[in-house]
């Protein structure tokens, strides 16, 4: 494409739309001066200015994949109610913003009538009260080409069992779910409470034919981060070494010849007790409980199972505020295995190439004295 | 910082391996023996010029010429 | 019989379900074609149920990988993707993904997310992601001959929709509702991101690094955007000052919270003490770790102190190759007011290193990692500071500069015989 004469309206590089143009007058009035917040019940948050001025943040869980159809609805409620304005969350929860108190079971009402996505997802941190968010997660089958498990499936069967500590706020404290569907991890899931990672045990099939046909066999090669490819030049394809393979994809993504799928052996490991927030305790990394539970659609019992006795194990004997990570440090991990009926083996005794020793001496997270 | 310049011979020998497969800019320097910054201005300007394309494997970047890129998709496409 | 009988149960339980809004989909794209609407991906919510099944039926993805970047001019802001069954679900055959630059902080006017969605609506699958979990909207599905004119379109909207990034690029940077509605905020997380955005377009759209490149803003250590697991460069409020107190709002909690308990004993370094008496609290500043907790247990009555900005933390990411990483302190504070030109001066000084050094596919901590901690604060100009790490180091295998040596006798014999030392400067590769 040579340089065309573009049309008046041509543009590029214009960047996203100017948040303040898109925010409620209230919030633009009020930016950067706003004084205290309550939650007044599950899913409904009180943000008090310094003002004056009171808004009641409504937080509504969503499915992530939504459709055009379904954002129009929300935005003919929002423009009932809220003046043409709504935002969403960091974690696939929507909210609307109503500065008349009066109308918040009305709007509930018709957000859970017309669309079907429940109040909740809040938590109350000076009553101690916490609620249950979203799970944040990836595409899985409905769109990505390396996926282990499915996403989508997994978290709706998920979050039908943990549904009531959604909609209400009666947990210990909080706790973060998240899920990967490839060891890739484009979430990046592995600072959670608890984290579903698809994991492939497999390294991939390589298709002579296809890889003939469709692919470049250096770029290919050079795609894999432990170099297990090597390039049969003679017979014009390509040849994986079972010891290094470590089941990314990556010569997948390069190559459609090398498919990496086992619908028997690919399936789910299940990590626990990492956090980003540096709230008393410091950031850490989630740490693999279960080494890998079989993909089951539709609603795939046994992770499900695995997962809510994890969750139950913290929900039933964690302290007031206590996240997972604080729990299992004051029980001990052998306490933990027994509450949660989970087997312990030498899967999951770290034997990967271990992050430089040097980083075990660097502060992560943000706990300073000055 | 120094204006990059290069030859217009340097230009062609960066094409002609653009249409041969998917390339990173620092490959693409090893093989012609030429800096990689110098590589780097030529690609940027042959994709302005409409004259070498990006491939992308969703995590990381290639170049290639719109020619190559077309025939390589089709293949993909079809399988 | 219906066609999909494994996701038929999926709607089984009370949480929202993807197969709904899916089905709703095809359904209302049927009736908008009936209508006579321009739609330019007639059936492809139905192929993609369809394709969903099989999937759950074989228990494998049914996607294959494209490489189709993006539109003219752009180098990223599309994902590539060929169904492997085309001849069951013609419709879905090519179904590429558009990452959309969302508003910063995700705040929509009903009117021009209806916008957005019309031209979804003609262009592509009308299935959408909101959010991507690096914060883009999500255009899921359409085909290659689409994304044009559907971009082209969404330039003429008011306001009009930009591409976010995707491969070596600069990530679509994303940021904590901060000031517009959190009164934890400790800089300006919305401007600071959008700001970033609009500087470095030409690095978002165009990628030209060894690898991605993200940036992501909080406000304060809750850290609600999870910057400090996921960003290259994760930039999170702090101060530096006293904690606010207002006193009379902690006699209010007095009359329900347990204080002692809740607060005082869950302060990791046990810097609170509470006087029952007069129910009032005092905080030792020098010993507290700036951790929260007791702000977000009375936020009425604490606030973070006056002397605002970011701690900025390097180097996250997921577990390929050297495994997975939380950043660790790279700038222990910026003030709030110098924190977009610091920034931009220590990104472009990493950019250049990192182009210059990285190799394929290495992450900035990784090469810090390779290159070692030394030449990394040398090439952003950071002095070493004791907040950079839990800890010294245990063991005594330390480089020296050649001119903190004493310039002894044998100092001079071994330079003479020409004996390099570690320069901590990086010099440029030669080919
Ligand atoms: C009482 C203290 C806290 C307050 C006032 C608070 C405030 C907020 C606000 C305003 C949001 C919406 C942000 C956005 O969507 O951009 C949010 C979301 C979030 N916050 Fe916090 N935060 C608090 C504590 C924490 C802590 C300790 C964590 C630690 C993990 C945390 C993690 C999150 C997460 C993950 C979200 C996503 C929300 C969702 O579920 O959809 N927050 N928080
Ligand atoms: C070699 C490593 C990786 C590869 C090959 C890869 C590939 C991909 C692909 C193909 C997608 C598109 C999925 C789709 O829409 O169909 C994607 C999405 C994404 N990637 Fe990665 N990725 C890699 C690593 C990472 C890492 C380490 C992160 C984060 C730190 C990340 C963050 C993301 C995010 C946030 C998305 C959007 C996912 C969503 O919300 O559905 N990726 N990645
Ligand atoms: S986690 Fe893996 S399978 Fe899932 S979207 Fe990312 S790259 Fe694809
Ligand atoms: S799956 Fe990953 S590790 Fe295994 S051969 Fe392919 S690129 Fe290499
Ligand atoms: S990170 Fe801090 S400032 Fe930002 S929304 Fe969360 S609590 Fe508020
Ligand atoms: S912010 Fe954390 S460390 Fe500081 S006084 Fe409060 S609880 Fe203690």
């Amino acid at each position: 494409m040579q340089q065309q004469e573009k049309p008046p309206w041509w543009k590029t590089d214009f960047g996203p739309p100017y948040f303040k143009d898109l925010m409620h007058p209230v919030l633009k009035k009020n930016y950067g001066k706003w004084a205290y917040h309550e939650v007044i019940r599950p899913g409904v948050i009180k943000r008090v200015a310094e003002s004056g001025d009171v808004v009641y943040v409504v937080r509504f869980g969503t499915p992530r994949l939504i459709s055009i159809y379904t954002i129009r609805e929300l935005c003919d409620i929002a423009d009932k109610y809220c003046d043409g304005y709504l935002r969403w969350t960091s974690r696939h929860n929507v909210e609307f913003i109503l500065t008349d108190e009066s109308k918040i079971d009305d709007l509930i009402k018709e957000v859970e009538e017309k669309v079907g996505f429940p109040c909740g997802g809040t938590w109350d941190t000076p009553r101690g009260k916490y609620g249950l968010t979203n799970i944040i997660h990836t595409q899985g089958w409905i769109h990505c080409h390396t996926p282990a498990i499915d996403a989508s499936g997994i978290v709706k069967a998920i979050m039908d069992e943990l549904y009531e500590y959604f909609v209400d706020m009666k947990l210990p404290g909080l706790c973060r779910i998240s899920l990967a569907c490839c060891a890739n991890m484009c979430g990046a899931v592995h600072a959670s409470d608890i984290s579903i990672v698809g994991i492939h045990r497999t390294p991939p099939l390589v298709d002579d034919d296809a890889v003939r046909r469709m692919c470049e066999l250096p770029s290919t090669a050079a795609a894999c981060p432990t170099a297990a490819i090597k390039v049969k030049a003679k017979e014009k394809t390509l040849e994986v070494d079972g010891e290094k393979c470590m089941y990314c994809g990556n010569c997948y993504t390069m190559c459609p010849g090398m498919p990496l799928f086992d619908p028997e052996n690919d399936g789910a490991a299940i990590l626990c007790a990492g956090k980003v927030s540096d709230a008393r305790h410091p950031p850490e990394l989630s740490k693999v409980v279960v080494p890998w539970v079989p993909n089951e659609p539709p609603r795939w019992p046994t992770l499900v199972e695995k997962v809510k006795s994890i969750f139950m194990a913290w929900a039933n004997n964690a302290k007031k505020h206590e996240r997972m990570v604080e729990f299992i440090e004051r029980i001990g991990w052998e306490r933990f295995f027994d509450l949660a009926g989970l087997e312990f083996s030498w899967h999951l005794i770290d034997d990967f190439r271990v992050p430089p020793f040097m980083y075990a001496s660097y502060r992560v997270g943000t706990q300073f004295r000055w | 910082m120094a204006e990059i310049t290069y030859t217009e011979e340097d230009k062609q020998k960066v094409l002609e391996k653009l249409d041969q497969k998917t390339w990173k800019i620092k490959d693409l320097a090893k093989v012609l023996r030429m800096n990689k910054k110098v590589v780097q201005k030529i690609v940027m300007d042959l994709i302005e010029e409409g004259k070498a394309a990006y491939w992308s494997s969703g995590s990381t970047t290639y170049y290639a010429t719109p020619r190559y890129i077309e025939e390589y998709e089709r293949r993909r496409a079809e399988g | 019989m219906s066609e999909t009988p494994l996701l038929d149960q999926i709607p089984d339980g009370p949480w929202p379900s993807f197969v709904k809004e899916i089905k709703k989909t095809a359904e209302m794209q049927d009736k908008a074609v009936a209508e006579g609407k321009e739609i330019k991906m007639p059936g492809s919510a139905r192929a993609l149920l369809k394709q969903i099944e099989i999937s759950y039926k074989d228990k494998k993805t049914h996607w294959k990988h494209g490489g189709i970047v993006s539109v003219v001019g752009y180098g990223g802001g599309v994902i590539g993707r060929y169904s492997d069954l085309e001849d069951i679900v013609p419709e879905v055959h090519h179904f590429h993904t558009i990452r959309v630059n969302m508003p910063t902080g995700w705040f929509y006017s009903t009117k021009a997310l209806r916008q957005l969605m019309d031209v979804w609506e003609k262009w592509g699958s009308g299935i959408t992601n909101f959010h991507g979990s690096t914060g883009d909207i999500i255009l899921l599905g359409t085909r290659s001959e689409y994304l044009q004119p559907c971009f082209e379109d969404m330039m003429k909207l008011d306001p009009p929709f930009d591409i976010g990034g995707s491969g070596s690029d600069l990530r679509t940077p994303s940021a904590c509702m901060g000031p517009a509605l959190c009164e934890f905020a400790c800089y300006d997380t919305l401007q600071v991101c959008y700001d970033i955005t609009m500087e470095y377009q030409n690095e978002l759209h165009r990628p030209m690094w060894p690898y991605k490149f993200k940036f992501k803003f909080s406000g304060c250590p809750n850290d609600c955007v999870a910057a400090k697991a996921r960003a290259d460069c994760a930039v999170i409020g702090t101060w530096k000052d006293e904690i606010q107190i207002d006193q009379d709002a902690v006699k209010e909690y007095a009359e329900w919270m347990d204080i002692e308990e809740e607060v005082v004993k869950l302060c990791p370094t046990g810097a609170i003490s509470y006087d029952a008496e007069k129910k009032e609290i005092k905080i030792d500043n020098s010993n507290c770790v700036r951790c929260m907790h007791c702000i977000n247990k009375m936020p009425k009555a604490l606030k973070p102190g006056k002397e605002r900005g970011a701690t900025v933390l390097i180097g996250a990411k997921a577990p390929f190759v050297e495994g997975a990483i939380i950043g660790w302190v790279a700038v222990p504070f910026i003030p709030a007011d110098e924190l977009f030109d610091r920034l931009c001066e220590m990104a472009e000084k990493i950019w250049e290193w990192w182009d210059d050094i990285g190799k394929f596919r290495e992450r900035v901590g990784e090469l810090i990692w390779r290159r070692g901690i030394g030449e990394f604060l040398n090439v952003i100009g950071q002095e070493a500071d004791v907040r950079m790490i839990k800890h010294p180091r245990t063991n005594p295998f330390m480089f020296f500069k050649e001119e903190e040596l004493v310039q002894s006798e044998v100092v001079k014999k071994l330079k003479e015989k020409g004996i390099k030392w570690r320069s901590f400067e990086y010099e440029e590769e030669e080919i």
